[in-house]
C-alpha cells in the first residue's frame, strides 16, 4: 500500500527499460498525466469522474496524507476527543463519582446532572467564594503575563545586542545564559525554595550587602508581600535565555550597511536602537511576546510545586484552580472544564490581538 | 578618534552585561552543585560556594539508599520511547504538510496549531476518563499504569509545536530537492527518508532536546497517572523527599543534581544543532 506510487511507476516504465532510466521516462509520463487530469478536473469534474482511472490516479496525488496519518490518529483521540468531552462536560455538573462519557452518551443523577450555563455562572460571578478565587487567581495570571513578558524582553534585548558584539568567548556565554532554559523543572525550583527561605541564601546575601531591610523574614515564598514576585522572579530567569538566542538569530539577519549608513547620518546609539533594531527586531519580539504570555497563562506547575498557591492564595494562578477543581479534594469536574474553557478563549483572544496589531509592520 | 574610543566603551558594557548575567544564570546550578557535597548544617549555615568539607557520600547515600537508579532508568524509558516516536512521526507529519498536497491540508494544520493554544490542564480530565475506558490506566493504587496510558498523551501533547517547527524548517529547504528526485523516480517515501529527514539534524535535535527537557522534567502527568511508587519518574521521586518530617536540602540538592546532569550532557553535546534549528523555526518561520 505505502509503496503504491512506485509500484505504478515501474510498471509504466517497463517497455522502455532498455534504452531510457526506467523511472524517469515513467516519472514524466506520470507528470504528463497529473497535468492533464489536472486541467480536466478543473473543466469537467463530473466526466472525470466516471473514468476509474481517476481514482488511482486521486489517491497517488493524494497519498501525502499518509505523511500525516499517524498524528492524526494521535490528535483524533488524544486531542480532538479530550477537547470535545471537556468542551461538553463544561455544561453538566459532575463531581466525578459515577460516570460521564460521550461515545455513548451517559450521564446519571444524582452524580452527574445538566447544568447549561451554570457552572460558567458559578466561577464568574454567582458563587462569592468560587468567584473570589477565581477573579483573584485571573488577576495573578494577567500581573504575570505582563510583568514576566516585560522583564524578559528588557533583559533579553540588551543580553542579545552585546552577545550579538562580544566576538570573543561568544560560544562561552551563550552556553552559560542558555543553562537555565536547560535545567527547569523540579530540580531547580527546590534550588529557589532555599534561596527563598527564611535562612536561605537570598536573605543572607542581603544581609552581608547591608541591604538587611530587603529580607523577608518568614520567606520570600512565605510572605504574601513577596510570594508572587519571587515567583516571577523565576519565571524570567527560566524564560530570559530562549527570548536572547531569538533576539540574536534576529540582530544576525539585519545588514551591517544599515548601521554604517546611520553612522554617516550621524544617529547617535539611541537612535539606531529605536529606528533600527527595535523595528526590524518586530517580528521576533511578537514571537516572545505570544509565547510569553501563552505559557504564563497556561502553566502552574511551578507554582504547584513551590507554592501551591499559597500563603493564603496570594500566588493562585487560573491553571492551578482548574487542577484543584479537577483533582483535588472537592471536585467539581463541570466547572473546571468551564474555566479551562475561559481560560483557553483568554489565551486565544490575546494571540488573535497580537498578531493583528502587530501584522502591517511584520510585513513591511 | 572619538567614536572609536565609544565603541570601546560599548564593547566593555557589552561584556560587564554578560558577565553579571551569565554569573546570576548559572548561580543556582553552581549553588545545587555545591550544596550536594556539603552536610546539612552547613548548606543552611554557609554562603559559600566551596564547600569546607567535601562529602562525597551525600551523593552515594542518595544514589543507593533512596534506589535512584531504578527512577532513573523509569525516566530514561520513558523519555527515550517518547522521543523517538516524535521524531519520527511528527517528522513525517511536518514533511507531509511542507512538501506534499492532499485534500484539506491547510485546515489539518490549522486545527493541529489550535491545539497549541488549548491549556494543558484543561484536557486532563478527559484525559484520564479515556485511558481508563481504554484500560491504559490503573483504576486504583493496586493497580499500575501502562507505559501506552502514560506516553501516548505526552506525545501527543509534543505534537502542534513539533509539527510547526518540523514544517518550517522543511518549507527552507528547496522545493527543487523534491521535484529533482521525483524526476529520477524517488518515491515520496525514499524522498524523505534519504533526502529531507538527514537534512533536517538541527530541528531533529533541537526538537529531541526540547523534548527530553519537557519530559525529564515533567512532574504533573506522571503525578496524575502513576499510582505505583514502583513506576515513578524522578520527579516525583524527588518530590517524595518532601515526606521527610526535617527536610535535607543537601539530600534534596544531590537528588536535583542527579536529575540534571544527564540533561546537561545532553545539551552540551547537541547544543550547536539545538541553537541553529530552534532560531531557524521560529525565525525563518
Amino acid at each position: 500500500m505505502l509503496e503504491c506510487p512506485n509500484v505504478v511507476l515501474v510498471i509504466v516504465g517497463l517497455p522502455d527499460a532498455l534504452a531510457y532510466p526506467a523511472t524517469h521516462f515513467a516519472s514524466h509520463i506520470s507528470t504528463v498525466a497529473d497535468a492533464s487530469i489536472n486541467s480536466l478536473n478543473r473543466v469537467s469534474p463530473s466526466l472525470n469522474r466516471k473514468r476509474s482511472r481517476t481514482i488511482g490516479q486521486w489517491l497517488r496525488e493524494n497519498s501525502g496524507i499518509l505523511f500525516v496519518l499517524p498524528a492524526i490518529i494521535l490528535f483524533l483521540v488524544f486531542g480532538l476527543y479530550t477537547v470535545i468531552y471537556s468542551f461538553v462536560l463544561s455544561f453538566f455538573r459532575w463531581n466525578g463519582f459515577g460516570k460521564f462519557s460521550l461515545i455513548p452518551f451517559v450521564c446519571n443523577a444524582p452524580t452527574c446532572q445538566p447544568a447549561g450555563l451554570d457552572n460558567f455562572a458559578q466561577f464568574l460571578y454567582k458563587e462569592p467564594t468560587l468567584s473570589r478565587f477565581f477573579w483573584q487567581a485571573m488577576q495573578h495570571n494577567i500581573i504575570m503575563a505582563v510583568v514576566v513578558t516585560a522583564g524578559t524582553i528588557l533583559l533579553a534585548l540588551p543580553l542579545a545586542v552585546a552577545l550579538n558584539r562580544a566576538v570573543r568567548g561568544r560560544a562561552l556565554y551563550r552556553t552559560a545564559l542558555m543553562l537555565p532554559m536547560v535545567t527547569a523543572g523540579i530540580a531547580v525550583y527546590y534550588v529557589w525554595s532555599f534561596i527563598y527561605e527564611p535562612d536561605g541564601l537570598l536573605n543572607g546575601v542581603l544581609q552581608t550587602i547591608g541591604l538587611g531591610f530587603l529580607q523577608a523574614k518568614q520567606g520570600w515564598l512565605g510572605q504574601p508581600d513577596r510570594a508572587l514576585i519571587s515567583l516571577m522572579i523565576v519565571m524570567i530567569w527560566g524564560a530570559v535565555p530562549l527570548a536572547t538566542i531569538l533576539y540574536l538569530a534576529g540582530l544576525q539577519t539585519i545588514e551591517k550597511d544599515l548601521y554604517e549608513a546611520a553612522v554617516m547620518d550621524g544617529a547617535s546609539a539611541w537612535q539606531q536602537l529605536a529606528r533600527i533594531t527595535w523595528p526590524l527586531l518586530l517580528p521576533v519580539t511578537v514571537i516572545i511576546v505570544i509565547t510569553s504570555i501563552n505559557s504564563v497563562l497556561q502553566g502552574y506547575e511551578m507554582v504547584y510545586l513551590m507554592t501551591y498557591g499559597g500563603p493564603a492564595g496570594h500566588t493562585e494562578v487560573v491553571g492551578l484552580q482548574i487542577f484543584k477543581y479537577g483533582f483535588g479534594d472537592q471536585r467539581q469536574l463541570g466547572v473546571a472544564s468551564a474555566m479551562s474553557w475561559a481560560l483557553f478563549i483568554l489565551v486565544f483572544l490575546i494571540a488573535l490581538v497580537n498578531l493583528r496589531l502587530f501584522r502591517p509592520q511584520t510585513e513591511g | 578618534m572619538a567614536s572609536k574610543l565609544s565603541g570601546r566603551i560599548v564593547t566593555a558594557l557589552a561584556y560587564i552585561l554578560l558577565t553579571a548575567y551569565a554569573l546570576l544564570s548559572i548561580y543556582p546550578f553552581l549553588w545545587m552543585v555545591s550544596s550536594a557535597f556539603k552536610s546539612n548544617q552547613e548548606v543552611l549555615g554557609s554562603q559559600s560556594l566551596i564547600p569546607s568539607e567535601i562529602h562525597f557520600e551525600v551523593l552515594i547515600n542518595t544514589w543507593n539508599q533512596l534506589d535512584f537508579f531504578k527512577y532513573f532508568i523509569n525516566s530514561l524509558i520513558i523519555v527515550v520511547i517518547a522521543v523517538v516516536v516524535i521524531i519520527l512521526i511528527y517528522s513525517m507529519a511536518g514533511f507531509g504538510f511542507s512538501k506534499t498536497n492532499f485534500v484539506g491540508k491547510n485546515v489539518l494544520f490549522m486545527a493541529f496549531l489550535g491545539l497549541l493554544f488549548v491549556p494543558g490542564v484543561t484536557v486532563l480530565v478527559p484525559l484520564v476518563q479515556l485511558l481508563r475506558a481504554l484500560g491504559l490506566i490503573g483504576r486504583d493504587a493496586t493497580q499500575t499504569a501502562t507505559y501506552a496510558g502514560l506516553i501516548l498523551p505526552i506525545i501527543n501533547g509534543a505534537g502542534p509545536l513539533s509539527i510547526f517547527l518540523f514544517r518550517n524548517y522543511f518549507n527552507t529547504l528547496p522545493h527543487d530537492l523534491y521535484d529533482a528526485a521525483r524526476v529520477d523516480g524517488a518515491s515520496i517515501w525514499r524522498i524523505y527518508l534519504r533526502i529531507f529527514l538527514p537534512l533536517a539534524t538541527p530541528i531533529i535535535a533541537t526538537i529531541g532536546i526540547l523534548n527530553f527537557i519537557g519530559i525529564w522534567n515533567g512532574f504533573i502527568w506522571p503525578s496524575i497517572v502513576l499510582n505505583n511508587p514502583d513506576w515513578y519518574t524522578l520527579p516525583l521521586k524527588l518530590k517524595d523527599l518532601d515526606l521527610q518530617i526535617v527536610i535535607q536540602w543537601n539530600v534534596r540538592m544531590a537528588g536535583s543534581l542527579i536529575m540534571v546532569i544527564p540533561v546537561i550532557i545532553v545539551f552540551l553535546l547537541l547544543q550547536r544543532y539545538y541553537i541553529s534549528g530552534l532560531t531557524a523555526g521560529a525565525v525563518r518561520g
